[in-house]
């Protein structure tokens, strides 16, 4: 009698024992599942209902939501990121998605206008742009906290047993001059100095005797722009990642003091030997007027002064 | 008429709250014999212990997993089913919470008999 009960109702119990069973470790599954099996039957039995497809659907519902059920049985987070990360997480995202993503499409559809590109190529590649830059924004950082929750709960399941004490708290994060919005400030100012330089490369915007010029120096995509190029580029994505750090720590810092570097010596060396300006734009803007000699090394010295000492505060505040 | 559900619903929570450290202390005192998982549900509620099988089952596991429970599966009934029994270990934990929910009746007892 209750053989022929299990095997005409079968199947919705064993999609109920799949469905919780799916969601415990592997290792336990097989004993949950046919723990699971018998104590439904036997519950079935229990109730001597006439029906026992309604007897079944009973039992099952006093079960309950197989993944409450199951997160019973796992004894382990079914979160992916928990209480403790979240507000860092969400506040990173936040960032990400409110100011990094606007910048970067505004920058592509900047640069797709000035290459004269047709309406429907800029709103497509601005459309392309938000999403395929948007879900990587989402999935790595999503990644990354889903991993930092798991390693943190394995870590407080094994540490339970020690005793906590007012010795365990962190460090108050040190009081900063330049915030998130410094930093935001940063990321943002480098980005367009990274895309006027690319612009005025690819677009030409100086017309002299009807002729299309560039501003600086052609002569420097075959040399010394790359390194300041890639100095922009890189203290940028520094600036971003002290947002989400939360402070400038001592790799970021000192990754910013290279990448500033980077981007200072090779300029300050292109000022020194005044090969910055493309020639025939500065005759037509400068007219009867000769730029002086001290220009150049004003403009060389005070870059490498700024630099130096903006690499020094963020060394300073990383080591407080 | 709102007000009274929402205390009707308070109050059960809180007794479920209530509960939920009783029912331990019940298990290890039933499973003294060795018993399945749900003839001990069904003694339970006969007892006035009432507890659901999906809080019964994963406790359960987890009292084994705690060494203060030993579980053997025996095939000799119409189904394979999974006994339980307390260990050595179980019966200290059970005479631990014994002492620890008669202490914690007369306090309340006391409690309550000064505030009346």
């Amino acid at each position: 009698m209750s053989t022929n009960a299990s095997t005409t109702t079968g199947t919705l119990t064993e999609r109920y024992v799949h469905e919780v069973v799916r969601r415990v470790p592997a290792g336990a599954r097989d004993e949950v599942a046919e723990e699971l099996r018998t104590a439904i039957a036997d519950t079935i039995e229990g109730a001597r209902a006439a029906d026992p497809a309604s007897a079944e659907r009973e039992a099952l519902s006093d079960m309950g939501d197989p993944i409450r059920l199951a997160a019973r049985y796992a004894d382990q987070p079914l979160t992916l990121i928990g209480p403790d990360l979240f507000p860092a997480y969400r506040r990173l995202l936040k960032i990400l998605l409110a100011t990094v993503l606007p910048v970067v499409t505004a920058a592509v559809i900047g640069l797709d206008v000035l290459d004269g590109k047709h309406l429907g190529e800029v709103i497509e590649s601005g459309i392309g742009t938000v999403v395929v830059l948007g879900s990587q924004m989402i999935a790595w950082p999503t990644a990354v906290f889903a991993l930092v929750e798991r390693s943190r709960y394995r870590a407080r399941l094994t540490a339970r047993s020690n005793r906590w004490t007012p010795d365990d708290l962190p460090d108050l994060p040190p009081q900063e001059k330049h915030g998130l919005a410094g930093a935001a400030f940063g990321a943002v100012g480098n980005a367009l100095l990274l895309g006027l330089i690319v612009w005025q490369h690819s677009a030409k915007p100086y017309t002299a005797h009807g002729k299309q010029l560039e501003i600086l120096d052609p002569a420097l995509w075959s040399g010394w722009i790359w390194p300041v190029v890639a100095g922009l580029a890189a203290l940028t994505v520094l600036n971003l990642a002290r947002a989400a750090a939360g402070r400038w720590t001592m790799p970021l810092a000192t990754g910013y003091a290279v990448a500033k570097a980077l981007y200072a010596l090779p300029l300050a060396w292109i000022f020194h030997h005044q090969t910055v300006f493309d020639q025939e734009f500065l005759t037509d803007f400068n007219r009867d007027w000769t730029t002086p000699d001290s220009f150049y090394t004003a403009v060389a010295v005070g870059l490498l002064a700024v630099a130096a000492s903006s690499a020094v505060s963020r060394i300073r505040q990383a080591a407080k | 008429m709102v007000w009274l559900v929402t205390l009707d619903e308070l109050l059960l929570s809180q007794a479920q709250e209530l509960r939920r450290g009783t029912t331990v202390l019940a298990c290890l005192t039933l499973l003294e014999e060795r018993q399945y998982g749900y003839a001990l549900l069904e003694t339970l509620n006969d007892a006035g212990i009432p507890v659901e099988g999906n809080t019964l089952y994963p406790l359960l596991r987890r009292l084994e997993k705690q060494g203060l429970l030993v579980s053997e599966w025996e095939t000799d009934d119409t189904r394979p089913r999974k006994f339980y029994q307390v260990t050595p270990q179980g019966a200290l934990a059970r005479a631990g919470l014994t002492r620890e929910w008669q202490t914690l009746v007369g306090s309340i007892s006391q409690l309550t008999k000064e505030k009346r």
